[in-house]
């Protein structure tokens, strides 16, 4: 290696970036236990009122297809929808992914036709995007 | 080194290295630790690290990493890991890449300073990039597709989660630098071959025999 002199410097910024980071994302952390779904605040709760639950699997859960079109969002085949968990992860998801998908009671979401990467655990947010 | 001897060596770690994320991360997983921190720097970083020192070879680590990747993605019970076979595809290929720049004698490394070092700066090297490739990746080939503003806001969890895999590096690279000793042509082929099978044999054994409960079945 040639600048093996630089490593012990890279190593120590690498370390730096680490802590830097873990310190922003927990400053970050949203505590909130309602899910914020088109600007609007919900309690798990009040899904069951809501909606019928169903079962993917194992999973059993609320359908977001069927919570976006109970919130009243206009022309729901024509948005993306972005999911957020409290930790600040996030995934776009379209209509169809949606349609698939649901919420559990855990805030958790399961898409059986997505990756495990689209399970996002305590959601905080569902922004229904342009 | 014979190259037979190699690419049985990339088979018997590779298959170690699948194992491991196959059977040993979901139990991580289950217990709710950072299964993706500790399993980039305890096997990843370990057994690459480890390859290059018993073999002194370059181009393991990528095979390594598209055997256990292979045995990730194809896990045949096991449902669809297919952000986990990326990320371990990638890793390989991201080791190659750190440490085609690390002479393969390792004499420049022999203060302890350095070995932590470069413990760190790849096993958090092959973690990030990893799992940036994986999140770019993985919506690309499903159905969803990729976000660029998802990837930027992640960013921060991945840089946050990738300390503790720096922190493994760094512990682990001393210890693994005691192998390079290890001369891997001096054991004789007759042991050599079948011990190196029977091992890999019995990884994929337990991955496949072990799917159906680990699937719920």
């Amino acid at each position: 290696m040639r600048n093996i002199r630089a490593l012990p410097i890279l190593a120590i910024i690498v370390l730096m970036v680490g802590v830097g980071s873990s310190i922003y994302v927990n400053s970050q952390k949203n505590s909130s236990t309602s899910i914020t779904i088109n600007n609007e605040e919900y309690c798990v709760s009040q899904f069951s009122e809501m909606v019928e639950e169903k079962s993917i699997e194992a999973d059993a859960g609320f359908p977001l297809d069927q919570l976006i079109n109970k919130i009243g969002v206009a022309s729901p085949e024509t948005h993306e929808y972005t999911i957020i968990g409290s930790d600040g992860y996030q995934k776009t998801v379209t209509w169809e992914n949606m349609q698939a998908g649901i919420i559990t009671k855990g805030r958790e979401s399961v898409f059986p036709d997505l990756p495990k990467a689209y399970r996002i655990k305590e959601i905080v947010e569902i922004k229904v995007e342009e | 080194m014979e190259k037979k001897k190699l690419i049985v060596g990339i088979l018997v770690f590779g298959s170690l290295w699948g194992f491991a994320e196959c059977v040993i991360g979901p139990l991580l997983r289950n217990a709710n630790l950072p299964a993706g921190a500790i399993m980039t720097g305890v096997f990843a970083f370990g057994l690459m690290a480890a390859s290059r020192m018993f073999y002194k070879v370059r181009g393991m680590a990528l095979g390594m990493g598209l055997v256990a990747g292979a045995m990730r993605l194809f896990n045949p019970f096991g449902g669809c890991q297919l952000c986990s076979g990326i990320a371990i595809m990638a890793e390989g290929l991201l080791f190659e890449l750190i440490w085609s720049r690390v002479p393969m004698a390792l004499d420049e490394f022999s203060s302890l300073t350095n070995k932590i070092s470069l413990g760190i700066v790849t096993s958090y090297g092959i973690y990030v990039l990893g799992y940036v490739i994986t999140q770019v990746l993985t919506p690309m080939v499903s159905a969803a597709g990729f976000y660029f503003g998802n990837l930027v806001g992640i960013l921060p969890q991945i840089l946050a989660s990738g300390l503790l895999a720096a922190v493994i590096g760094g512990v682990m690279a001393p210890v693994l630098f005691f192998l390079r000793d290890v001369d891997i042509s001096r054991i004789r082929n007759q042991v050599y071959y079948p011990v190196a099978f029977g091992i890999s044999a019995f990884c994929w054994y337990v991955v496949v025999s072990n799917s159906p409960w680990m699937a719920g079945i």
